[in-house]
């Protein structure tokens, strides 16, 4: 369907990278505008426009920028802004089609956004596997300073905003903010304690905002058009486009940008060109490998936005990974495929995560190579209990998310497994040779 | 001062204090391995996490900081499910190889999961592997298996060394504890590592298998190896002493001590320990020694008389008294400096380059006395003394190179160049084996505790020479070292109002500026 393409608007032009191309889009058109604001307008603005952060929390963007304390709390201490391209969820490919096809757009809104925290160094920290996007940016980068949009004295308005690119080495935990500052410090990226939050404490010890590459790039529409713009797309609580990342069984993977408050449904047979020929549909991750899974009833009852996803299904919109599984998806192969990416990606930090999320992977290869009990689910299910909300991070809920849902919505078919072993009975496409720990 | 609620007691704090200290001062204790008083917050053994009331997760107590009004809770379903799951996996790729492990008796591991244990094991899966008895120090061995991640070491090394030298390597329940290759622990307060480590994963090669610590007794004491007086625990059993372990004192020592100071727990018991009376090289009882050095002491025409820098205050009051009171051409002098073959090191963190224990309780006691010589006024008049008194430094040693006495009586605890030259000699205790103070660099008096019994004839100095005063002429004294130390301080100004027994296990201050013990140097 046509719907406006606030951020994916000038993907499909040639060329659409450089900065000529996105100036005759219009890009860069705003930083003018926004830099003539006062800061604290900027951000009501932003406020005002309900925009919420899309890397997964989904936290007001305008109310994150207010908490960086002012000039007179802060003292000398500089404000970082910080753009994280650590784009890692599993099932999770927008930012990176940001970035590629429109980075201007991104440094746009980290400009505007620089201007309305006060922040005159910013950091775009990109995930090490983005190897080919880190050196486009950097070009989009030199090209920006180049024509004065980045740099001292802005187009003349007095502001500086030095933007720099830094490449993770590709780790999952990196995406989490204080892990991203931890790396980005040279440390081992490690989430850190809250609080204090980086707003008032991050980077370097410094003021810090960490915003998603997705939110940066709906600043400028918002800027030029208005907050009511912006609210009169999508719902009353989750306004605005965002971009979704469609894969697994459909006939049309990809990334779409929807207006939020758009049925589940509709995503499903309509952008995603609907399920392959003859296949059922089992299940769907909405929000990015994370987040609980949904059943066939709930999808058909859901819209994509962040409430209706949380009411009705249990389950979070996230960073917008939608999976869609069909009949041929055996879930003890795909639980166990998720927990052996968690397994390995725990930073190993704090306790329950380091040790619990091994200890369900292992489990889970018990289920699918047919040597387990039932009485291994419930272990399961209290692990991942242990570790929700236990830990130091988001990782630990982002691992037990996955086992409890399962287990909760299709327990039928892990226990059919074990049945099934039990009786001798191959099952499944269960691969039963022994896994080879990951990561030893 | 903040009032929180632990559970159903209401107490109040210093502002400022982490809720596992706040719940510590309600008499309710939080179990924790990463958080220690002395290093900073890491939050990441999660064993602490408490239910807030009013609150909607569960929180750490360790990072929450005491605010009006706050109320948590350690007694609920909930917190005691925690520890448990918490308790299940740290245990859950642990070798449990306690039998064989010196941590056995003080481990954190056994001790909580006594309390808190599961008792029930679910840990049916193969654990993961990691690498065992690895040598990385000269003190240290690791062995990752054991280890649970706590973090202490690591940041031990980034804040009180600044070493930097131990990292978590890895990730997942692959990560470990380790050095870069080809480094080692290079510091001098790796036995420090050992300590704060819950669990057995770094243990000291000194103390290991040595002894189960539960046969251990402790002592609390002052270190006797250099001026700053660490506060310690001497660990004994049946009259050996086997290991020193720092004890905490915020005002001198945090929770460390040095390795220098553990090294000397061998010599305790040494085979170059002074055990009998000796008089011209003839072995004789301690009376019958003291007989002949206070006959000889009247009949000398010069007599020099040298404090004890490694003498308890005790000891050295109950020098002064004895010759000022009845041997009034006598000499008192007070050499600085260090016994030769000391460890000639010292740095920032808590190592003095001076090696003896109460040297500014001597410069205290020569300032109260204000007739005492130094070094060079010893070094000049050493020729032409008769008789030179010398209490445990080796001063004959310091002074190589000046004239000799005609005849020296040394009151020590170890072999050295004075006791070789000695004509009367008479063992006295060590720092572990006798009550007393000490006065540390900055001007805190600190209490001696007696550990081990005696080795041979020993007796504890300032007893020994309130004996001689006695033959020269005192009156005799009570033969009870608080007394000793109570009649000191009423006649020392710095030390007015100060008693043996208020100087508890902390120590107390002198009633003088730092500034003003060192400007008493001049003096000594």
């Amino acid at each position: 369907m046509d719907f406006p393409r606030i951020l994916s608007g000038n993907w499909d032009k040639p060329n659409s990278h450089t900065l000529a191309v996105a100036r005759s889009c219009g890009t860069y058109s705003r930083v003018e505008m926004a830099l003539k604001k006062a800061p604290s307008e900027l951000i009501q603005i932003v406020k005002d426009s309900g925009l919420r952060g899309r890397g997964g929390a989904g936290f007001p963007t305008g109310m994150k920028w207010s908490f960086v304390p002012g000039p007179e709390k802060r003292g000398n201490k500089p404000v970082y802004l910080l753009c994280n391209a650590d784009e890692s969820e599993p099932g999770t490919f927008k930012d990176r089609y940001c970035m590629w096809k429109d980075p201007h757009l991104m440094i746009e809104g980290m400009i505007i956004a620089a201007h309305a925290i006060g922040c005159k160094v910013g950091y775009v920290y990109i995930r090490g596997e983005f190897r080919y996007i880190y050196d486009r940016l950097w070009e989009a980068v030199h090209e920006a300073r180049a024509a004065g949009l980045l740099g001292e004295n802005i187009l003349g308005t007095g502001v500086d905003f030095q933007l720099h690119i830094h490449l993770g080495a590709g780790a999952y935990i990196c995406g989490e903010e204080t892990a991203l500052i931890s790396s980005l410090e040279g440390e081992k990226g490690q989430p850190k304690l809250k609080p204090p939050f980086p707003a008032v404490e991050g980077a370097w010890h410094c003021p810090t905002i960490v915003n998603n590459v997705e939110t940066l790039a709906a600043v400028p529409w918002i800027i030029q058009n208005g907050a009511a713009a912006y609210k009169a797309l999508g719902t009353e609580k989750s306004p605005g486009t965002k971009l979704f990342s469609c894969s697994g069984h459909i006939r049309k993977p990809g990334v779409y940008e929807i207006p939020l408050g758009y049925p589940m449904k509709d995503l499903l047979e309509i952008e995603c060109g609907g399920l392959l020929p003859g296949r059922k549909l089992k299940a769907v991750i909405p929000g990015g490998s994370s987040v609980p899974v949904m059943t066939p009833e709930e999808v058909y009852k859901c819209t994509m936005d962040y409430e209706s996803i949380s009411t009705v299904a249990g389950s979070y919109l996230g960073s917008g990974g939608f999976i869609v599984m069909d009949d041929t998806t055996d879930l003890v192969d795909a639980l166990t495929n998720l927990l052996r990416f968690y397994a390995h990606e725990s930073c190993g930090q704090c306790t329950p995560c380091r040790e619990g999320c091994g200890w369900m992977y292992h489990i889970l290869c018990r289920v699918r190579d047919n040597c387990a009990t039932a009485e291994d689910l419930v272990t399961l299910k209290d692990l991942a209990d242990n570790i929700h909300s236990k830990t130091i991070c988001f990782f630990g809920a982002s691992a037990a998310m996955p086992v409890q849902s399962f287990l909760l919505k299709f327990k039928g078919e892990f226990l059919a497994r074990i049945e099934a072993a039990s009786k001798g009975i191959p099952a499944g496409s269960s691969v039963t040779s022994p896994e080879q720990r990951v990561g030893a | 001062m903040p009032k929180v609620k632990i559970n159903d007691v209401e107490v109040d704090v210093p502002a400022g204090t982490n809720m596992i200290e706040a719940a510590a001062l309600a008499g309710v204790e939080i179990p924790h391995y990463c958080y220690h008083p002395n290093l900073s917050i890491a939050g990441n053994c999660r064993m602490c996490l408490v239910d807030i009331v009013g609150g909607r997760a569960p929180e750490i107590a360790c990072n929450m900081v005491a605010r009006e009004g706050l109320a948590i809770r350690t007694d609920t379903p909930n917190v005691k499910k925690m520890r448990q799951s918490v308790m299940e996996f740290l245990l859950v790729n642990h070798p449990l190889d306690c039998p064989i492990c010196d941590q056995s008796g003080e481990c954190r591991l056994q001790d909580y999961y006594m309390e808190h244990g599961n008792y029930d094991s679910r840990g049916i899966e193969e654990k993961v592997s990691k690498h065992k008895r690895q040598d990385i120090g000269d003190k240290i061995v690791l062995d990752a298996e054991r280890c649970v991640q706590c973090s202490r070491c690591v940041r031990f090394g980034d804040e009180v060394t600044e070493t930097g030298d131990l990292r978590l390597m890895n990730r997942g329940d692959h990560t470990e504890i380790g050095m870069f290759p080809g480094e080692r622990l290079e510091h001098h307060y790796q036995g420090n590592l050992a300590d704060i480590c819950p669990v057995g994963a770094l243990t000291n090669k000194d103390f290991r298998f040595q002894r189960r610590v539960w046969y251990l007794r402790e002592t609390a004491s002052v270190c006797n190896g250099c001026a700053t007086g660490c506060n310690i625990q001497v660990c004994h059993q049946e009259g050996e002493v086997f290991r020193y372990l720092p004890r905490r004192n915020d005002a001198v020592n945090k929770s460390w001590m040095c390795d220098h100071g553990r090294d000397l727990v061998p010599g305790i018991a040494g085979l170059n320990r002074i055990l009998r009376s000796k008089v011209d090289g003839q072995a004789v009882d301690v009376e019958a020694a003291l007989s002949s050095l206070a006959a000889r002491l009247k009949a000398a025409k010069t007599v020099g008389v040298v404090l004890g820098n490694r003498a308890t205050n005790e000891g050295n009051w109950a020098l002064l008294q004895a010759v000022r009171k009845n041997l009034p051409n006598a000499k008192v002098y007070a050499v600085a400096g260090n016994d030769p073959g000391s460890v000639e090191f010292a740095d920032k963190l808590l190592i003095d380059a001076d090696k003896n224990p109460n040297s500014a309780g001597v410069r205290l006691l020569a300032g109260v006395d204000g007739r005492v010589g130094d070094a060079a006024d010893l070094g000049s008049a050493l020729g032409s003394i008769d008789l030179l008194l010398v209490l445990q430094d080796d001063v004959l040693g310091r002074l190589a190179g000046h004239g000799k006495p005609a005849a020296v009586a040394f009151l020590g605890v170890s072999k050295n160049a004075t006791s070789e030259a000695a004509n009367i000699l008479i063992p006295v205790c060590h720092t572990v084996e006798m009550d007393g103070s000490y006065v540390n660099r900055t001007g805190r008096v600190q209490r001696l505790r007696r550990a081990v019994t005696a080795a041979g004839d020993a007796l504890p100095a300032w007893l020994v020479l309130e004996r001689l005063g006695a033959k020269l002429g005192a009156a005799p004294g009570t033969g009870m070292v608080a007394t000793a130390f109570n009649a000191m301080a009423k006649v020392v100004p710095a030390m007015k109002g100060m008693e043996f027994k208020a100087l508890g296990d902390a120590g107390l201050p002198l009633a003088v500026e730092p500034a003003a013990v060192a400007a008493t140097e001049a003096l000594a």
